[in-house]
């Protein structure tokens, strides 16, 4: 198969670029794969694709910044969605053309905006498949409502849970869209494992609100007042940085909490703790939940929506603890802290478990999905059948969605009206 | 569409906890190649000679170097650089996968070889591979930092010598304006050692440094009056550079913020005055 990825900038970091390149990479091994970006801002990317992955960009925004047709608004690309600033006339006709001209038998969209591209624009013998990375209930009414109207020209819509796979089915009515979750992946970590026997809990992730680091530095104040020579290294870059030392001081924790800045590949930095924690309010899937256990670290995480809960078996090979609950994050990390023993053997427990996120049976689900679709679009069925059951209950988070999008309407013309 | 980035060679470092250096490249074809590390010259300096590693085949397309903890390494900044064979003026390498973990575990001192030699492998600011390289005999290890009513107390290790009454440790303002400050160490007779540093002491008859401008103080620990001095950082666990990963806080004395920091070297300072 000849297999294309549209991707929004793959030149940045960030976790759809990783995950799209290990997936792009282990399906290198016997398919024909290209990475479209639609960006690029330096020479080389930050992460490094596959060799046989061929990377192609459509807008060089160090030649082309103040190209005329950046000006003009983007009519494809969906208005509602987070990136639409970014997009323009001229992403608009580089990515038409692009996938006019595309040979390729598999369309792989990786963002809401370019999923709606890939809908409208793909050559018919192409099957096209939207990733949602993020999630349905996460996206606005607005865009909620513009993907309910593209999305149904879709083949395969994938999901990153099975939680998010569910929500799509029940609220967004894709009549013939095959709905299915397709974890992200992890290669096979190259390191040995961690031994569980440092005294150092790691965190990765930008810096940013959600993440919600400041309960995790709080959290770890209980920890360092019972193990002193317990450590928390804190790994990524973002806009919380500032405000995360501020508090480190304030607790008097500046020589058990470290800020360690970005660190690419993160598996180096894993290995050397013998706990991860991941305290965030939202994570789509949760990826650094995977890259810890597959380097044998038994994850601490929030059971927030939706990823942790179907990578971590509680009390097996991690634990997850409420949202928000700075104790119960406490109590989590020191039952590990204090007991070696079920330290070790949870992290033992982390790797065998996650080997089911290794590039192999995800890709060969992918693979599988692939083919399938190949197969119904070659013979021209439907890529899933057309669903009743749930077209009603589907109508109604519609209509409800309508509504929203009307007032908001309404709102944002007295608010303009008002200035 | 360039893939210079995945083509550059990379070499993947372990290092064990003697400092034994292992390096393993990914090179297609190469007859006899070497690793190069080629020590950083000082500003104005001349470029000294490199220390040159044979890389060995290890597998199909793999090689493999070994740095022994000895010779030791003079302190500074080593780069790397990949020789594809004689005469080559060599490619700088890029780092693949840096294990450190057995640096993690720190050193004891009654277990330490004099001089205390380390040796950490990190990513340039640029992105190409590097060696941190100490030589320090003897060296006062940082393992604990506390500030608290306008003063800083350091606890840690001796390396490379024992500890005896008569021990001080000693500021001295860097720069024209030298100047020392000398207090009583606290010592256990053997390798541990605690000091204070009362921030008042840094302050002088202006302040600070003289001219609103920043004064540095480094910290020394000196065994005996006239005997040999140790200077006092933190070097001994995975961290190549610390001056921004392990920040302290400051505090403010009548409107002069004091606070320590670890140097480009990770040595231990204090800084009186400044933003």
């Amino acid at each position: 198969m000849k297999i294309s990825f549209l991707i929004h900038n793959a030149y940045g970091i960030g976790g759809t670029i990783t995950t799209t390149f290990n997936l792009a990479r282990a399906l290198a091994d016997r398919h024909e794969v290209d990475i479209v970006s639609v960006f690029r801002h330096r020479e080389t990317p930050v992460l490094t694709p596959d060799p046989r992955v061929r990377l192609r960009p459509l807008v060089d925004l160090r030649h082309e910044e103040d190209h005329p047709d950046r000006l003009r608004p983007a009519r494809v690309f969906p208005s509602a969605e987070g990136r639409y600033g970014q997009y323009s006339a001229l992403t608009d006709r580089r990515i038409g053309g692009c996938l006019a001209g595309s040979d390729a038998d598999v369309l792989v969209g990786t963002r809401p905006g370019l999923n709606v591209h890939l809908a409208l624009q793909s050559p018919p013998h192409a099957v096209r498949i939207g990733q949602e990375h993020l999630t349905f209930d996460h996206h606005s009414p607005r865009l909620r409502t513009a993907l309910r109207r593209a999305y149904p020209r879709l083949d395969a819509l994938t999901t990153v849970t099975e939680a998010d796979a569910a929500a799509y089915r029940r609220k967004a009515r894709l009549p013939g869209v095959r709905v299915e979750a397709l974890p992200n992946s992890v290669p096979d970590p190259a390191l040995p494992p961690s031994d569980g026997g440092a005294h150092t809990v790691v965190a990765a992730g930008r810096l940013v609100h959600v993440k919600r680091y400041d309960l995790l530095v709080a959290a770890f104040a209980a920890v360092v007042a019972e193990y002193p020579d317990w450590r928390l290294r804190i790994y990524g870059g973002g806009e919380e940085h500032d405000r995360l030392r501020t508090l480190i001081e304030k607790l008097g924790l500046y020589d058990n909490v470290f800020l360690m800045g970005a660190a690419t590949p993160m598996e180096a930095e894993w290995v050397k703790g013998s706990i991860a924690a991941v305290t965030s309010d939202f994570e789509p899937f949760g990826m650094t939940i995977v890259e810890a256990m597959r380097c044998g670290l038994p994850v601490v995480s929030t059971d927030c929506p939706y990823g942790p809960a179907e990578i971590i078996a509680d009390g097996v090979d991690g634990r997850l603890v409420p949202v928000g609950d700075r104790d119960a994050l406490s109590a989590a990390l020191l039952g590990l802290v204090r007991d070696d023993e079920a330290r070790r053997r949870m992290g033992r427990a982390a790797l065998d478990n996650s080997r089911r996120f290794a590039p192999g049976p995800v890709v060969a689900q992918a693979e599988r999905l692939f083919e399938e679709l190949l197969a119904a679009r070659a013979s021209g069925r439907p890529a899933a059948p057309g669903r009743t059951g749930h077209v009603l209950s589907g109508r109604g988070h519609a209509a409800k969605d309508s509504a929203l999008v009307a007032a908001s309407g309404v709102l944002r013309t007295l608010r303009k009206a008002g200035r | 569409m360039s893939q210079d980035r995945s083509e550059t060679p990379r070499a993947d470092c372990l290092v064990d906890e003697e400092g034994r250096l292992t390096a393993t490249v990914r090179l297609p074809g190469a007859a006899h190649p070497g690793l190069l590390l080629r020590p950083r010259p000082k500003k104005g300096g001349p470029q000294e000679p490199g220390h040159r590693l044979e890389l060995r085949p290890l597998a199909e397309h793999h090689w493999r170097a070994v740095l022994e903890p000895a010779p030791l390494l003079a302190e500074g900044r080593w780069d790397a650089y990949l020789l594809e064979g004689p005469g080559d003026e060599g490619e700088r390498l890029r780092p693949g996968l840096l294990d450190l973990r057995a640096l993690q575990r720190g050193r004891t001192p009654g277990r330490t070889p004099t001089p205390l030699a380390v040796r950490v492998p990190y990513t340039t600011r640029d992105g190409f591979l590097a060696v941190r390289t100490w030589l320090r005999a003897p060296h006062a290890e940082v393992d604990a930092l506390r500030v608290r009513d306008d003063a800083m107390t350091v606890r840690g290790r001796l390396f490379g010598a024992r500890l005896a009454d008569g021990a001080t440790v000693r500021l001295v303002r860097r720069g024209a304006d030298r100047a020392v400050r000398e207090s009583p160490l606290h010592h256990d007779g053997g390798h541990g050692f605690s000091l204070t540093a009362d921030y008042r002491d840094l302050l002088d008859e202006r302040g600070t440094g003289g001219g609103g401008r920043p004064a540095y103080w480094d910290l020394h620990l000196h065994l005996a009056p006239d005997g040999p001095r140790a200077r006092v950082g933190r070097l001994l666990d995975d961290v190549a550079e610390r001056k921004s990963v392990f920040v302290y806080p400051s505090t403010d004395l009548d409107g002069t913020p004091v606070r320590p920091y670890y140097t480009v070297d990770n040595d231990l300072a204090v800084v009186v005055g400044g933003a």
